[in-house]
């Protein structure tokens, strides 16, 4: 068995693993990533960074990275939904939110994971693919050990960062669980050929059975998603599955029918459905020798979108904690415990809201999202929670974050 | 991960910098110059076939771009000193004569390198940009089209613009050719992006812009000239005006279903083309030394 040691072990090469393994090593430390994959190749995850999380980008470094890998600014989002006709959909202008970032960015997962483990390899990070079956020993002297090429080797660090996604792996491990539940169905798919979409639009809107996302990723690509009740889930599986996933963005509610999507998308990828899980810690995303970050610290529902900003804040929040203090012991990482705590109690409220919805389906549901979207058109104020995926979540006025606001948003209680 | 892409064999010092360069095959050598924002990579399908027809091949990464040095400073990147760095590796790799291939810059060196060095070249091909002295007087077309070579210029703002929200406005400059991915990859280096602007800061700045036609020396070299209709930045009559600096036999190829990066959009018939053309014709007869009294 083959023993090595470094400062900090990494779980995980998404999004989270691959930044925090870039930016410590750029500041100093010795870093071993552990990633399953072979190669990188698209696994159909998040694909979309809010402006708010392109400004943790810049503050890592990692944002050259991120364009290099293929993230592609995307400028505006088009209301379109089945409550509004397509010519009076409202357009938002996402670039000003954050200053210095710019808009949100549509990014291929799989190939910007690989370029900012490039950058953090070139930083001096060992980034060993292909480690399978690892398990974690949290403890005052973590160790992590893996297989590869049916070698076993022991990883002595100082710390170990669990970024394994809602795989949820090296918290199940040393004891710190998470607790599911599950709001909708989703599916995505990567495709190619969208010559007469927009490539500055994204869309996102809800009609029928279905909240529908386009993401431009430049080039005439884009990563498409389906939201859907549980009650139809896999109904993008088996044969023509891409083919009736493609069919189902033929929508009153995009110009055109949504010709321009359904008549040229061609996949780039898989398709791949998934239970749209809120993942919320049971005890902690701290214990001795470990810390969690990113998904596997817990999520809010994916139709709020801010799954990779929230990985890159923590990688940021929590470098920060290793670069500064000499011990890393639990309570060294409070700030984080602190920090991340609040922030999801506000993004899960808010993405509650968003999925209540726009992710609840039926003649009652549309007509309480016709509702809320005739009072916001009065009062932008009512539309505080959307800022959510634009700008941090401390910077969203309290407001939004009362039962109060929702009951009056949605109208429930007279 | 992605290995770097390098068929690079190679790297010598020379004319104070480190050219990196690849150096394949025995017989008549071949230089095959790349431009902007490209490397030796450019050549990859061209040069094995042009290995198995018999020519040494040499290809440089170009001072600014992939392996070689990049110097900060735009002096550094005048046309001379960069043709002075193509003479210097020939001479080190002991190189005479050699048929010259250019693209985009690496054509503008191309054309710089055989009108000042005639007995040093022996087939000159330019792919994209024509002769210098049809470009000293730009058509108001032209300068439309190359409207970001006046971006270029301002040193910082246009590193700074290029780069922000994500490289956003290099991604629409430079769209979905060549190998545009690969391009960003290489410019994000540290310094990469500076350096490879110089090009056009050192040689393409205003005031060079209005300076009236210089006096070239003829090129005497069989040359041949292509261009693509697909060129979004390049007009074709950059090339077929190129004519008239010509004194060898020139050859012009009008190429169908390219983009500006023909070498890579059409491989096989730039390919051919080479084999076809370079050692098929014998030059022009060199001007008499002896001065007239």
């Amino acid at each position: 068995m083959t023993v090595r040691t470094c400062d900090v072990a990494i779980v995980g090469g998404g999004i989270a693993g691959t930044a925090a393994a870039a930016y410590l090593t750029a500041n100093g430390l010795s870093v071993v990533l552990l990633e399953r994959q072979e190669v990188f190749s698209d696994l159909v995850r998040g694909e979309w960074l809010a402006p708010w999380g392109v400004a943790e980008a810049q503050r890592l470094g990692v944002d050259d990275a991120i364009a290099v890998g293929g993230g592609w600014e995307i400028r505006e989002w088009t209301q379109w939904d089945e409550v509004v006709a397509p010519g009076d959909a409202v357009t938002v202008d996402m670039t000003s939110f954050v200053p210095g970032a710019g808009g949100p960015r549509g990014i291929p997962h799989h190939l910007v994971c690989d370029a900012i483990a490039e950058q953090a390899e070139e930083s001096g990070a060992e980034i060993v693919m292909g480690a399978r079956d690892c398990e974690v020993d949290a403890g005052e002297e973590p160790i992590v050990r893996y297989r590869k090429d049916d070698e076993a080797v022991e990883v002595r660090a100082r710390i170990v960062l669990g970024a394994t996604g809602t795989n949820c792996r090296v918290g199940r491990q040393v004891g710190l669980p998470m607790n599911t539940s599950v709001d909708h169905w989703g599916a995505g798919l990567r495709v190619e050929g969208l010559t007469d979409w927009p490539m500055d639009v994204q869309a996102m809107g809800t009609e029928g059975e279905r909240n529908f996302m386009v993401f431009p990723q430049g080039d005439g690509m884009a990563r498409l998603y389906l939201n859907y009740p549980t009650s139809h889930r896999h109904q993008y599986r088996g044969d023509g599955a891409a083919e009736r996933f493609l069919a189902d963005f033929e929508l009153e509610a995009l110009p055109g029918h949504g010709r321009s999507v359904y008549a040229a998308a061609r996949p780039i990828g898989p398709l791949k459905e998934w239970p749209a899980i809120t993942y919320r810690p049971q005890h902690g995303i701290v214990t001795d020798g470990v810390v969690l970050i990113g998904d596997e610290a817990g999520t809010s529902d994916t139709v709020l979108g801010v799954g990779l900003s929230c990985a890159l804040r923590d990688v940021r929040i929590v470098s920060d904690v290793l670069l500064s203090e000499r011990e890393w012991t639990p309570e060294a990482f409070l700030p984080y415990r602190e920090e991340r705590a609040f922030r999801m109690e506000r993004l899960v409220f808010g993405a509650s809201v968003i999925a209540k919805l726009q992710c609840e389906f039926g003649p009652e549901a549309t007509a309480r999202r016709r509702r809320v979207r005739a009072l916001m058109d009065e009062n932008p104020a009512a539309q505080v929670l959307g800022l959510l995926n634009m700008v941090p979540p401390e910077e969203v006025p309290e407001f939004g974050f009362s039962e109060f606001f929702v009951e009056r948003l949605f109208r429930e209680t007279v | 991960m992605t290995t770097t892409q390098s068929l690079l064999t190679d790297s010598v010092h020379v004319n104070g910098v480190d050219i990196a360069y690849v150096d394949k095959g025995e017989g008549d050598p071949v230089v095959l110059l790349h431009g902007f924002p490209d490397s030796h990579y450019l050549w990859r399908n061209q040069i094995d076939p042009l290995v198995e027809a018999g020519y040494r091949v040499v290809v440089p990464d170009q001072r600014g771009f992939g392996e070689s040095s990049k110097p900060q400073d735009i002096e550094a990147y005048d046309m001379r000193t960069l043709v002075n760095d193509i003479v210097g590796l020939t001479q080190q790799l002991g190189i005479g004569r050699a048929h010259l291939v250019g693209h985009d810059w690496g054509a503008a060196i191309a054309w710089m390198y055989a009108f000042l060095m005639p007995r040093r070249v022996d087939h000159l091909a330019v792919f994209s940009v024509g002769h210098p002295g049809v470009f000293a007087t730009p058509s108001i077309e032209q300068r439309k089209a190359s409207w970001y070579m006046l971006f270029y210029q301002f040193p910082g703002v246009s590193e700074e613009l290029l780069r922000r929200n994500g490289w956003r406005l290099f991604k629409e400059i430079i769209g979905a050719d060549g190998d545009h991915r690969r391009y960003l990859r290489e410019l994000a280096k540290p310094g990469a992006l500076t350096a490879a602007l110089n090009w056009y800061r050192a040689n393409r700045s205003p005031e060079a812009e209005l300076r009236t036609e210089r006096n070239f020396p003829p090129v005497l070299a069989p040359t041949l000239g292509v261009w693509s209709t697909g060129d979004q930045a390049l007009l074709e009559e950059g090339m077929t005006g190129s004519q008239k600096f010509v004194k060898g036999p020139w050859r012009y190829e009008r190429v169908e279903d390219a983009g500006h990066w023909i070498p890579l959009d059409r491989p096989e018939l730039t390919t051919d083309l080479l084999r076809g053309f370079l050692g098929s014709q014998s030059s022009a007869a060199a001007p008499s030394r002896r001065r007239r009294l």
